[in-house]
């Protein structure tokens, strides 16, 4: 009986520390783990999908039974949306390309200058605890891990397995994800009376708020504030030294409405997992920013560190929970793209820094 | 070369990896899509718990580990912790298993839900101690609940396979 005591202290003993190394190996990424992954994912692929052939009527059956109501109404719905979209898409991409000759004219990266490869997602996370999927591209189409993924609609998630054809993507809802972000505000309203002198000065004061913020304006002669063309006060036509008339320069100059560009403000999103909405934290509270509005958008803010590069949609401010003394508000994001249907998803070959392995 | 196989064929941990190849491939596949209540249903814990009933605390230990171990490898939880709870499960129904006096096939049932409810709650727990924010709500609760009543439809057939799987060689043949 003692014997067989020891015996059982000892197999508990061996799978606890065989347990305990496998995990410190492996949150240090280390190259055995992964070893071993890619090893068991070579037997169990094939295994896997041949299981997905044979399982495939009952899983449609079961689809059939408990999704048809939804799947009929979201077909209907998605008809009209296209037609709507269809029109607005045309317009967007005349603004892309602008945005995007903008931007190299002035030497700034754009998307456009990143590769990337296209995948189908073959399957969702068998887990309760995270949300990942599946995609049929890997290694060989140059994906690595930490790539950024997203789709028509916007940012998905990061890569965070790869095999040779097969890649693991990270959804941006899964409570491990977190990704430096932009939230693009409209300003606050100013109201502002010009006056004789060139400084005036105003008040704001927000309807929410406890605070009364001043904002000071200065008039140039001239130019007023949001006004595209540069007005001139009537004035005598100069005159050069010998008495002949200066002729004018009659080409417009175009002033920026500087005052109405919408603001940005940086925080970083996390995702909270199935069925919650992704939440943005360590937005500042500034005046300046003023009151976040509900469907401000939001905006991966790239950067040396962050996962994915500048400007890829990631979705809308749905929620806004306002915090006491300097804390900065919380705000839940609606994703803009739907993580429940994915299909075709385009990884952009880039590797943050942060993610890369010394080879 | 045929007999080496059969021979290692007839190892019972063999077998049971075998087995726990194609439930992990149903868990994979036809289970990753039918969410009843919004949880994913989890039959590999069913089977490490099943191991511990079939076979007792220490094979079920083991067993656990084994079938954890393989579920690890296609989850993004890190590798290990999936092993280290089913071990404690498959331990844990083959320990609770040998205190009933007359086992009959409803208290196998029970012990096989209220195992893999206590599992899905250890494993959220594990993976919250790991460092990850958000896991342990009241959603896993219903996860907990949901998964005991759907492993106790399958506990008795699933316990039956654990038996035959881990059949010690000579009664095989």
């Amino acid at each position: 009986m003692a014997g067989q005591s020891f015996t059982r202290r000892r197999i508990i003993a061996l799978l606890a520390l065989t347990s305990l190394i496998l995990i410190t190996l492996d949150l240090r990424d280390s190259g055995i783990t992964t070893g071993l992954r890619d090893a068991f994912a070579v037997i169990f692929r094939p295994i896997e999908s041949a299981t997905r052939v044979v399982t495939n009527p009952i899983r449609n059956t079961w689809n059939g039974i408990v999704n048809y109501d939804d799947v009929a109404e979201e077909n209907r719905r998605l008809k009209d949306l296209v037609a709507r979209q269809e029109g607005a898409a045309i317009a967007n991409i005349a603004g892309i390309r602008e945005a995007q000759e903008l931007l190299s004219l002035n030497g700034l990266p754009t998307l456009a200058g990143i590769e990337s490869c296209t995948a189908q997602v073959v399957g969702s996370t068998p887990s309760n605890f995270s949300q990942t999927v599946e995609i049929n591209r890997g290694r060989s189409c140059g994906i690595r891990v930490g790539m950024p993924v997203f789709n028509a609609a916007g940012l998905i998630g990061k890569i965070t397995e790869v095999y040779n054809d097969r890649a693991v993507v990270m959804l941006i809802t899964d409570p491990a994800y977190s990704l430096a972000v932009k939230v693009v505000n409209t300003p606050p309203t100013t109201t502002a009376a010009p006056g004789s002198d060139n400084t005036v000065e105003s008040t704001t004061t927000s309807s929410t708020s406890t605070t009364s913020t001043t904002t000071t304006t200065i008039f140039i002669e001239g130019f007023e504030p949001g006004a595209t063309v540069a007005t001139s006060p009537p004035t005598a036509p100069p005159t050069l030294p010998d008495g002949r008339p200066v002729t004018p320069n009659t080409s417009p100059l175009t002033v920026p409405p500087g005052a109405d560009l919408p603001l940005r403000e940086t925080g970083a999103l996390e995702g909270r997992g199935l069925n919650r909405l992704p939440i943005v934290r360590f937005i500042e509270n500034q005046p300046r920013f003023g009151e976040i509005a509900v469907g401000s958008p939001v905006i991966s803010a790239g950067g040396a560190t962050s996962l994915a590069p500048p400007d890829i949609v990631v979705g809308t401010v749905s929620r806004i929970v306002n915090r006491s003394g300097t804390l900065g508000p919380i705000l839940e994001v609606n994703v803009a793209a739907n993580l429940e249907n994915l299909n075709f998803v385009r990884i952009l070959l880039y590797q943050p820094t942060t993610e890369r392995v010394d080879q | 070369m045929i007999e080496r196989i059969v021979a290692v064929a007839e190892n019972a941990y063999v077998r049971l990896f075998l087995v726990a190849l194609v439930f992990l491939a149903l868990q994979t596949t036809l289970l990753n899509e039918m969410r009843p209540f919004d949880v994913s249903l989890e039959i590999m814990i069913l089977l490490a718990a099943s191991a511990g009933l079939a076979r007792g605390s220490e094979v079920g230990a083991i067993a656990g580990f084994m079938i954890g171990l393989m579920y690890d490898f296609v989850l993004t939880t890190p590798l290990g912790l999936g092993a280290a709870v089913f071990a404690i499960v498959g331990y844990l129904a083959g320990f609770v298993h040998s205190f009933v006096h007359e086992p009959t096939w409803w208290s196998r049932v029970i012990l096989g839900a209220v195992a893999s409810g206590i599992g899905m709650i250890l494993m959220a727990g594990a993976i919250a101690l790991v460092g990850t924010d958000g896991i342990f709500t009241t959603k896993v609760l219903t996860i907990a609940l949901v998964v005991a009543l759907f492993n106790a439809l399958f506990s008795l057939p699933t316990e039956r396979l654990c038996r035959w799987a881990m059949t010690k060689e000579k009664a095989v043949r």
